[in-house]
């Protein structure tokens, strides 16, 4: 697991943990930077967690 | 929450709420919630279901911790009950936690708050609040649901009755200026027939109605399932718009009128109001602590040619924030924006991450016994409520190459991993098996705590006797032990087999090779070397430029060819980029991190020479261009100077000519789309018609301009020009497959009749001008799908790796995909594209090398007898056929194997084994199933 | 026919990506189903060799559940 260090940039905020968000943060690690995701409600996963099925496949959202 | 600061050096200060639980003792095994003894609404379900205040959203939630409503907790509120404090066995509750503010320093900001609710005004126009039976389409999302109020049955609110018919209102809170949305939600169109499709899944019988204005289906292969919804599915689509709904009985009773101004109504059991997509309830907020402009609707305002960065630099905006979308969409917005925010402070890379170290790992010789270690967790009374742990764990004593046993109250809790840890020195394991939850969330975890103790994390087998055992048998419980102690058995007999692992790495050659010098391309390229990292642009033509230059303005104006001179200039100039005009790409070999490629190029007279490239990555930007077109409306198309396509006519009005705006036009959509020779549609036509409609007006304002179209797709806020059209003159009349418009054309005349529904008769012209909206097809897909070894689609275009979730990869590893090869789209869908592709494309060339997981395939070369099936089979392009003493042997290509298996299910000569899934392994997992019963 | 009448053993061979995922999922939403299944998790349901399936049955399987 990697955690922060005291430097002034290498670092992204993030804000908002639905899908766009959540992809931006996972994207952003992967190109080696530390992310602070910034949610306001308990869990990550916004308005697509409500959701069963997608267009156009119907394949499963969760 | 405040943000101040400058681009590399913001600093953001927030403030953070309680849980009231703590998550690192919280198991989620939900026993609070069952003692709580207040109800509160669910908000999940959309407030259809009641959950407690001490809860979790949904069961897959991330993190997989309960909270605490503040709002309606008696505690919290009134400072009583507390049931859950002794009920919880993990002591996980804490109603000490006070909020916590927290300052960040961040180099860049990627605003991603999503969308908000339409206004009230939008629902109650249709009864929404007066009758249960009137819901939103996100209600009905939850009522088809499996986790939704009913189980996933549709029922009526009223009565709970199933309906017969239900009816979807479309455009609810969209292109409605009486709610201040001028704008189309681009999404509800898709969402209502699969919400349809889901409905009629559920109960064939039920008859669904959708009302519609213009059926938006525009995305790619959208419209094809707008199609299946009608002939396969029997859903009915009415062109109507819907005047009200009121109560009839038991039932609704739904009021339209059809373009001719008819009045009809029909009776429905429920009616469902397809909402649009408002600005998050946050934006003014946001706007004011960071400085950034939204536009009219209140949404982040951007640009056609910068569409990710807001009015600040340094901040960026990613998914419905920056205006109505779906999914595919925003994840592609979002990884172009980590692309961008990551090219802005490169310098920064890996400075804010420090890397863990472990212990070296123990050798271990391959005929070394079996020394497994086995722990049996209670995870509190989720398997111990049910499941006799301690009998189990006694039914494990004695079994062959067990030599420790333990039962554990929670074994994922930092101080079972430290028993774990020392059990294994102690007793000096060489296997672990931990029987527990499921290792699809907890593998990782055990892994790591093997690693710690100098253990190969491959050394590990994991049974899953709570997901799939105690929570599904919570009233067996004598089954459910032995099913356990089943299950445990059968792991055991696989971890006498499990052999160490090695960790593989392949190192990645850091550049890239980007196939198609047009707009997607030369973004793609210019984004990968602003972030570091050499590129090769190969563009057949000997031209930058591709489809954009046929385009001269945008639709709010903007000249593209500024623009386009602006990239391109970018692009020449640019060290990291190496631009081959005139050429293609000929051969590619190799793999993710490690292709080599040949390139061809021919000049003026010259005769084509060739070279060879190393890199790690491929963008393939290849494009498309204008469709020409044979049949139109199921007429053979006449050739004559007065039918001409829109980007004719596009390059006409840019010029200088006096007479550049013809007085009287006819434009034609979908002329050869959508069921013509091409099937599907091209998402541009409709928004360039109203573009050169308006162009035409400006020009000469009594210009006759009248669009023949099916649906007029001007989806987001170019619904806004669609609307500025209709006011400037311009004649929009629909057509219907069955009332085709026919046309007659000669060198000197065109001649249209259509039937005009409102007016209810047949009109003829005589334009001065025919103008099709024709469509865009691929260029030359086939051949590099080839070469790439790449699947396209049946309308040509390229196949991402998955729709919705990896919109721009392609399925082989390190090949990336944007632009119109992979659909058609507008200029600014494909700008995002290319910075996606580019910042996805960027990540194994960031690493400088690509990890294998250790469970690929692996040939045993000595009993291959080079067939070749596997090769055939393989869905990753991931084995190969090589040379060995000269004879035709597999090999797994590491880097692009997904440790699906079929190669070694397949294989003749069983040549072809899997890390951690060997045929040893598995048939031992078989033979110990078939133990069962001793004790 | 009565439960103790036909108690067959069951061996499922699951997909660790969707069917033995959902099967978690089960666990999660508390659905209750026959203790009768044995699972073999798996990467993808084309690893199951046909000979898997024929050892199953030898050893006493009543039936094979492949989920994928």
């Amino acid at each position: 697991m990697a955690s922060a260090k005291q430097t002034k940039s290498g670092t992204v905020m993030v804000v908002g943990g639905g899908v766009a968000g959540v992809q931006a943060a996972l994207d952003l690690t992967e190109l080696g930077y530390y992310v602070y995701l910034v949610e306001k409600s308990p869990a990550i996963g916004g308005a697509m967690a409500q959701l069963d099925k997608t267009f156009p496949t119907n394949d499963c959202s969760l | 929450m405040s943000l101040s600061g400058k681009p590399g050096a913001f600093k953001a200060e927030l403030n953070l709420r309680p849980r009231y639980i703590d998550p690192d003792r919280c198991t989620a095994c939900g026993l609070c919630t069952t003692y709580c003894p207040k109800h509160l609404v669910d908000t999940y379900n959309e407030g259809l279901s009641v959950t407690r205040p001490i809860h979790i959203d949904y069961p897959q939630a991330v993190p997989a911790t309960y909270y605490i409503d503040p709002a309606t907790c008696l505690s919290l509120l009134h400072d009583t009950c507390q049931i859950c404090v002794p009920v919880c066995r993990s002591n996980a509750i804490d109603f000490t936690q006070k909020s916590k503010k927290r300052t960040l320093e961040v180099g860049a900001v990627i605003l991603s708050p999503g969308f908000g609710r339409v206004p009230d005004e939008a629902l109650t126009q249709y009864n929404y609040g007066n009758h249960p039976d009137i819901v939103t389409s996100i209600e009905f999302e939850r009522l088809l649901n499996p986790s939704g109020p009913f189980e996933g049955e549709v029922r009526c609110l009223s009565d709970r009755r199933h309906p017969r018919k239900i009816a979807f209102i479309q455009c609810v809170g969209s292109r409605d200026l009486g709610c201040d949305n001028g704008y189309c939600s681009s999404v509800c169109c898709m969402y209502a027939i699969k919400e349809a499709m889901v409905a009629k899944e559920h109960d064939p019988d039920c008859e669904i109605t959708i009302y519609y204005m213009d059926m938006r289906t525009q995305g790619k292969d959208f419209d094809a399932a707008r199609v299946r919804a009608e002939e396969h599915y029997g859903i009915k689509f009415v062109r109507a718009k819907v005047a009200d709904v009121m109560p009839w009985g038991k039932n609704l009773k739904l009021t339209y009128s059809t373009l001719s101004g008819e009045h009809h109504f029909e009776a429905y059991d429920m009616v469902v109001l397809s909402v649009g997509l408002d600005a998050p309830a946050s934006a003014k907020q946001l706007a004011e602590i960071t400085g950034i402009e939204l536009n009219k609707y209140d949404f982040c305002k951007t640009t056609t040619f910068d569409p990710l960065a807001s009015s600040q630099k340094g901040i960026f905006v990613a998914g419905a924030f920056q205006g109505p979308k779906d999914i595919p969409e925003s994840v592609t917005q979002s990884s172009a924006a980590a692309g961008i925010a990551s090219s802005l402070i490169k310098a920064q890379r890996g400075k804010g991450v420090v890397v863990k170290s472990y212990p070296v790992e123990k050798e271990m010789a391959a005929d070394e016994e079996p020394r497994i270690g086995v722990f049996v967790c209670h995870c509190g009374i989720n398997i111990g409520g049910v499941v006799d742990v301690p009998r189990v764990d006694k039914y494990i004593e004695g079994m062959e190459g067990v030599v420790f046993h333990a039962e554990s109250l929670y074994s994922c809790s930092q101080d079972a991993q430290e028993v774990i840890k020392n059990k294994i020195k102690e007793h000096n394991l060489n296997r672990v098996v931990i029987a527990a939850c499921s290792p699809r969330t907890h593998e990782p975890l055990f892994q790591e705590t093997l690693k710690d103790a100098g253990l190969n994390r491959s050394l590990f087998e994991m049974v899953n006797i709570r997901d799939q055992c105690s929570w599904v048998h919570a009233n067996e419980p004598a089954e459910a032990t032995r099913k356990s102690m089943d299950l445990i058995r059968m792991g055991i007999a696989k971890a006498r087999h499990i052999q160490p692992l090695q960790e593989q790495t392949v190192p990645v050659t850091r550049k890239a090779l980007v196939i198609g010098g047009g707009v997607a391309g030369m973004i793609a390229a210019l984004n990968l070397a602003e972030q570091g990292y050499h590129a090769s642009l190969v563009e057949k033509t000997d031209s930058l430029g591709g489809h954009l230059k046929n385009q001269r303005y945008t639709l709010n104006g903007d000249k593209t060819a500024d623009y386009l001179k602006k990239i391109v200039d970018q692009v020449t100039k640019h060290k990291l980029i190496d631009v081959s005009l005139s050429s293609s790409i000929v051969a590619v070999n190799g793999f993710v991190g490690n292709f080599s490629s040949v390139i061809q190029s021919t000049g003026k007279g010259k005769s084509a020479v060739e070279q060879t490239i190393d890199h790690g990555i491929i963008v393939v930007a290849t494009g498309g261009q204008d469709h020409a077109p044979e049949t139109v409306l199921g007429q053979a198309l006449p050739k004559s100077p007065l039918i001409i396509t829109q980007t004719d006519l596009e390059i006409r009005l840019d010029g200088k000519t006096k007479n550049r705006a013809p007085k009287a036009v006819v434009m034609i959509q979908c002329a050869g789309s959508r069921g013509d020779d091409l099937a599907y549609c091209s998402k541009t036509c409709c928004t360039q018609a109203v573009k050169n409609a308006l162009k035409i007006k400006e020009i000469d304002p009594e210009s006759q301009v009248i669009v023949l179209y099916r649906d007029l797709r001007t989806y987001g806020y170019a619904e806004d020009s669609y609307r500025e059209a209709r006011e400037k003159g311009v004649i929009f009349i629909p057509y219907s497959m069955d009332d085709k418009p026919v046309f007659k054309a000669t060198a000197k005349k065109v001649e249209i009749s259509f039937n005009d529904p409102i007016l209810q008769e047949k009109v003829t012209m005589e334009p001065e001008l025919m103008v099709l909206s024709v469509g865009i097809v691929p260029q030359d897909t086939e051949e590099l799908s080839k070469i790439l070894k790449i699947p396209v689609n049946a309308d040509r275009f390229y196949l991402e790796a998955h729709v919705k979730l990896r919109p721009v990869e392609m399925p082989v590893a390190g090949v990336f995909l944007c632009g119109l090869a992979h659909s058609p789209k507008p200029l600014e869908e494909i700008i995002v594209q290319a910075q996606a592709a580019a910042a996805k494309a960027a990540i194994p060339l960031v690493r400088g090398e690509v990890n294998v997981e250790p469970i690929v395939s692996h040939v045993d070369q000595e009993t291959c007898i080079g067939c070749s099936l596997c090769t055939s089979l393989c869905p990753y392009q991931a084995i190969q056929m090589v040379k060995v003493d000269n004879k035709r042997k597999a090999e797994t290509i590491m880097a692009s194997c997904k440790a699906c298996g079929i190669c070694a299910a397949h294989c003749p000569t069983f040549a072809i084994s899997m890390g951690g899934f060997t045929n040893e392994q598995i048939t031992s997992q078989i033979e110990a199933f078939g133990q069962a019963g001793e004790e | 026919m009565s439960k103790e009448a036909f108690n067959p053993k069951i061996l499922g061979f699951l997909c660790n990506w969707c069917c033995y995922a959902a099967a978690d999922s089960a666990g999660v939403s508390r659905y209750q189903y026959p203790p009768n299944l044995r699972t073999i998790r798996v990467m993808c349901t084309g690893r199951i060799d046909p000979a898997f399936i024929m050892r199953g049955f030898v050893e006493g399987a009543a039936g094979i559940f492949s989920g994928g």
